[in-house]
Parts: C-alpha cells; structure tokens; sequence
C-alpha cells in the first residue's frame, strides 16, 4: 500500500489564503449547522485522458463532500443548460457566471494523462463565489490506480479550507463480517468503497482495531482453540498470533505513542483490563475488582483508560489511571452500559447503552456530565468508534434489517451506511488518515 | 450252551458286585474327625473364592459396559477453523445460567456432580468447559461474561475434586449459540457452560 502511495506527489500552485484567513468556518456538529451549496462544473479530460478517468474522479470527490455532511453538492447536470457543458476549467474559472448555479463555493478541475497512459495529474482550485476569491488550488501527480487516492485527497483538502481541518476521506474502516458460523476481519474505503477482505480462514475473528501506524489490524481469532490475539497485514499476509495466553487475549488499545497496549486478559478465572508491551509481552494486571472488565480505550492524552466494569452488578462504564489507579464509574444512567471509545479530542467517551431492549450510541463526557443519546428507537445500534478528526462516529445498526456498518455525524446527525451490503456487519474501526 | 455261560459270569459277576460294595460303605462310614473339619473349610473357602471371582467378572463387566456406555456417548466435533478436534459426551451434560449472571444455580449444581462423578471414573479424561451468552449483550462484555460463565463451572468441579489442570476453560461469548432463534427460549438454552472432552 504503501510503495502504491509514494509515487504520488503534490504541488502546491498556489493558495492565496490560508485557511485561517477562509470566509467560512464550520463546525459540522453545531446546531445551527446549515450545509454550504459547493458547485462542481464538468472537470476537463485534457486532451487524450479518457473521459472514465476523469468521471471516477469527479464522481468520488462529489461523493466523498456528499458524505462529510458539510456540503450540498452541486453537481453539473442539476446545472442550468447553459452550465451544464461548460467545463470549469482550473486558471481560466469566470467566477460570476457561476453564482446562477446557487453555489457559495467552487471546485473546478481537470485530469491529464501523461505520455505513459499510466501516469496521470490532477489539477483542481477552489473558489469563493461570494466574497469572489480563489482559496486553494493543488495538483497531484500518480498512477491511473490512484484515482480514487487522489480524489480523497482533494475531498480533504475542501474541507480543511471550508471546516479548519482535514477530511477524513483516505480512512479505511475495519470491520467483522459474519459469514454463516464464521466471521472474517473486511476492509474498505471511508466511502465504502474498495472492500477487501482480509482474513479468509472460516474461524472466529473479532474485534478488529489499527495498529497506530494504520499498517496492520488486530484481531481476535480463535484459530488455536483459544481467543488469541493476531496481527495481520492489510493485504491478509503476514499473519501473526501476537497475545496468547490461556483465557481471552482481546480488545486491544494502543497507547498514544503505541509503546503499550490495553486488552482484555483472562486472569485469575476472569477478564481483567491488562497492559501489554508493543511486542505482546509482559503481561500487567491493571484492574483489582470482583466484578468482569472489558473493553479498554485510551484517552488521547495516555493518562487514562475508559473501561467496562460489572463489579456494581450490571455492566457500565469506568475511567481509571494508566496504573489502575483512581478507579471512578461514569455512567449510572441504564443497567447495560459497554463499548466505550475515548474521543480522539479527548472530550467526550461514546459508547453502547441498553435502552428498553434496544442498544444505542451515547456520548458522555470524561467527567461524567452531558450525557447525550445520538441514536434513537431504529434497531440495535453498538459498537461505536471515532474518526481521527473527532467529527463523526461509525457503529453498527440492525436499524435496516440486518447488521451494517453506519456511520453518522458525533452530534448524531447524518447517519448513512457504509456498504451497499445486505448486513451481516459488526465492530467497526476507523483507521488514521492514509494521506 | 450258551445259555449256561451267560447264567454263569452273570452269577459271577453279580457275587463280585455283592462282595465289593459293602467293603466301599464301610469306608465312608468311618472318616476321622480332622479330615472331616479341613474339608469343610477347605469347601468353605472354595465358595467364597468362586463367590469373589464371581463379583469380580460382574464388577469388570459393569466397569466394561460402562466404559463402553461411555465410549459410545462420544461423537467427534470439528470446529470450522479451530484447531484440532474434541469430544462430545452425551454423560457430560450442560449447565445453564441467567441473563447476565455466571453463578452456578441449584438446580445445576446436581449436573456438575454428575459430570465430577464420571470424571472421577475417567482419571485420565482433560475436558474443556465452554463459556457461551445469548446474543442479547454486547460482543466484548459477552467475552468477559463466556469466560467467568466457564470458569465458574471449572471451580465448582474442582471443589467436588477435580484437579484444575484436567479442565481447560475457553470463552466463545455469543459466537456459538447452541440455538441462533431470537426467543427467550433459544436464548436460556443459549447461555450455558459446555464440556468438551480434549483427551481420555
């Protein structure tokens, strides 16, 4: 993946503000959040490109500001006749007669292939139809392969210059799919695209989660008649048990910084929060209660552990120091609460409660205030996990039937499905951003 | 002629059978009193070890019939994707727990002293106890809850005395319901320990 990536360069052309300086500054999860209109004229096919190349593109980056929920996508045949042909190309963009297609901001494109018909650049700018300016324009060069990759990109960068900060449009998504009494670790693509499976070995493989580096999953298999934990590359190769003593070996949570690991270990006749060092071994036992603790998650900061704990009775979330230490319960509200995954910004923990039945994704902050409901009254809805800018939460949802992969905005809005699949999807798990 | 001779070594005969006989009661009649004691005891003794010859064949083909009741109740379970191979014993039953408990209840503990006894008959038999939960919690809390469920079957052996290093314990959460139908009956048959045999 990455050797696939390296050829790809950037230049910047030019960028007359930067983004401190931009019109707008949007917080996806105000409630006073109202989509900005962006219009995408017809992207040029200079000279030989085929056209398809530069359809992928235009369609994945409409699709990618589409799914960020910052955006109402414009998208060229919605355009006025005399709109419709016109291609915006990047340099020669006349701002004013585009403000008839109800933008407030444009992309403007176009892809040229190279000599080599493998190699190909992509030139985009963007520009404020209000305040008429320009705000940034950039071009990448790379493989035709990289389409897609590319696409991401420039879907990022629109939003650093309208929202302050990146997309998060080169994620993948890790998840489990369950096939018959199987379930595999799959991946694909922040769009839902490029599904690939990584595991095929028919066992029990659960709880996926990224290395921090984004070059291997972790994973629960059950391969060796013990709930192991495993590494493995993102191509399937290079499969490797990792955690392995007898009992559970699951749930793990690199520490920032990646030098230790939080999981679950079977200790003593029983699940235990445990540190590991990155190499698997030395095994720690953090947590001293009678009751089961599962399912650790960092704080960002790597002075905290978020954990699930049923020594009260039933199940519900605790925060305790990275030595076990000043152990507190967070949630007292329900009698089912598991799942917690700590915000990457740190102030807020999400996790799964049982409301009447059902499972829902809240979000609570670390001190225990602002308790949140985000999903309500559609299906069973678990296993929440953050993308890296904080912005939205992916978890599962029988919401639709069977179990799929959504994704929604953190304040709870905009949930959408990540596959076109039929269900059969659980656990899923955000990886860095791939640019 | 003939006649004469048959009548003849008839006659013979029949005085020699007179002679003899008595001779032989005489005999009988007039055992010493020694002799007669160690006979007894001797025939005494010859009793009770055919006796105890006797309830040692029952005892062996009780034992045989058994071990062969119980090496007929195992049927060979291949895990899709799990290493290796275990047994199954109809005699080794199942235990059952509450939505959301792990502590063995009354009722269950009667079957875990039933699989101890037969386990104290099978001295060499290892067994695996399968923690299993219903598929209503959430997948790592089921984890944690498979592997207490299982250890709190392994623990209630051991306290009838059987030594911990003959069972293995291993949690599948809610990866393997005995039942995949969403009812309340599914799921109580759905949380529970299972024995496994891994070796005999």
């Amino acid at each position: 993946m990455k050797k696939k990536i390296l050829p790809l360069i950037f230049l910047i052309i030019f960028s007359l503000t930067s983004w401190s300086e931009a019109r707008v500054y949007l917080d996806i999860n105000s409630p006073s959040f109202v989509q900005i209109p962006i219009v995408l004229p017809k992207w040029k096919a200079v000279e030989k490109t085929p056209s398809n190349v530069v359809e992928k593109i235009y369609e994945t980056v409409s699709n990618d500001l589409t799914l960020s929920g910052f955006f109402k996508v414009i998208t060229y045949p919605t355009l006025p006749p005399t709109l419709q042909r016109k291609e915006g190309i990047p340099g020669s963009v006349v701002l004013q007669e585009w403000t008839a297609g109800g933008g407030e901001i444009l992309l403007a494109g176009e892809v040229s292939a190279h000599s080599d018909p493998l190699d190909i650049s992509v030139t985009f700018h963007l520009f404020d139809l209000v305040e008429e300016k320009h705000l940034v324009g950039k071009q990448y060069e790379g493989s035709v392969q990289l389409i897609r990759h590319m696409a991401h990109r420039i879907a990022d960068e629109v939003v650093l210059q309208v929202t302050g900060e990146r997309g998060v449009h080169t994620t993948k998504v890790a998840y489990v799919v369950a096939q018959g009494q199987s379930k595999e670790i799959t991946t694909a693509d922040f769009d839902g695209a490029n599904i690939r499976p990584i595991t095929q070995n028919q066992s029990i493989n659960i709880s996926p989660a990224w290395t921090p580096d984004g070059k291997k999953i972790a994973f629960t298999s059950y391969l060796k008649r013990n709930p192991d934990l495993y590494l493995i590359d993102l191509d399937g190769k290079g499969l490797q048990r990792f955690s392995y003593s007898p009992g559970l070996n699951a749930s793990p949570s690199w520490a920032p910084g990646g030098k230790e690991i939080a999981l679950m270990m079977g200790m003593d006749g029983k699940s235990e929060i445990a540190l590991i060092d990155a190499d698997g071994k030395n095994p720690k036992k953090l947590t001293q209660s009678h009751g089961n603790e599962a399912s650790p998650s960092w704080s960002p900061d790597g002075k905290r552990i978020a954990f699930v704990s049923d020594r009260s009775g039933p199940p519900q979330i605790y925060v305790m120091g990275r030595d076990g230490s000043n152990v507190r319960r967070l949630t007292f509200e329900g009698n089912y609460n598991t799942s917690p995954a700590w915000s990457p910004k740190g102030d807020q923990i999400a996790f799964c409660g049982r409301v009447g039945g059902r499972f829902e994704v809240f979000v609570i902050r670390p001190d225990g205030t602002g308790l949140q409901r985000l999903t309500s009254n559609s299906g069973h809805n678990e296993k929440p996990s953050w993308t890296p800018d904080g912005r939205y939460i992916a978890f599962s949802s029988t919401r639709t039937g069977g179990s799929k992969i959504f994704i929604m905005n953190s304040n709870g809005f905009n949930p959408r499905p990540l596959t076109t699949s039929r269900g059969g999807e659980l656990s899923p798990a955000i990886s860095r951003r791939f640019d | 002629m003939s006649k004469k001779c048959l009548v003849i070594i008839l006659v013979l005969f029949l005085g020699f059978v007179a002679l003899g006989c008595p001779k032989k009661t005489v005999m009988r009649e007039e055992p010493s009193a020694s002799q007669s004691a160690a006979d007894q005891e001797r025939a005494r003794l010859e009793a009770e070890q055919a006796l105890r010859e006797k309830e040692a064949r029952e005892r062996e083909e009780a034992a045989k019939k058994a071990q062969s009741e119980f090496e007929k109740s195992l049927v060979a379970k291949k895990y899709p994707g799990i290493e290796g191979e275990v047994l199954e014993s109809s005699l080794l039953k199942d235990v059952y727990f509450d939505f959301d408990r792990y502590d063995i209840r009354s009722q269950d503990a009667e079957v875990l002293k039933q699989n101890a006894a037969l386990l104290t008959k099978y001295p060499n038999v290892k067994i695996q106890v399968e923690g299993h939960c219903d598929e209503r919690g959430t997948q790592e809390y089921n984890l944690a809850l498979g592997e207490r469920r299982a250890n709190s079957a392994k623990r209630y052996l051991a306290s009838l005395g059987i030594p911990s290093d003959r069972v293995s314990i291993i949690s599948y959460g809610e990866e393997r319901p005995f039942d995949p139908a969403q009812t309340e009956d599914a799921w109580a048959k759905n949380r529970r320990a299972h024995f496994v045999i891994l070796s005999k």
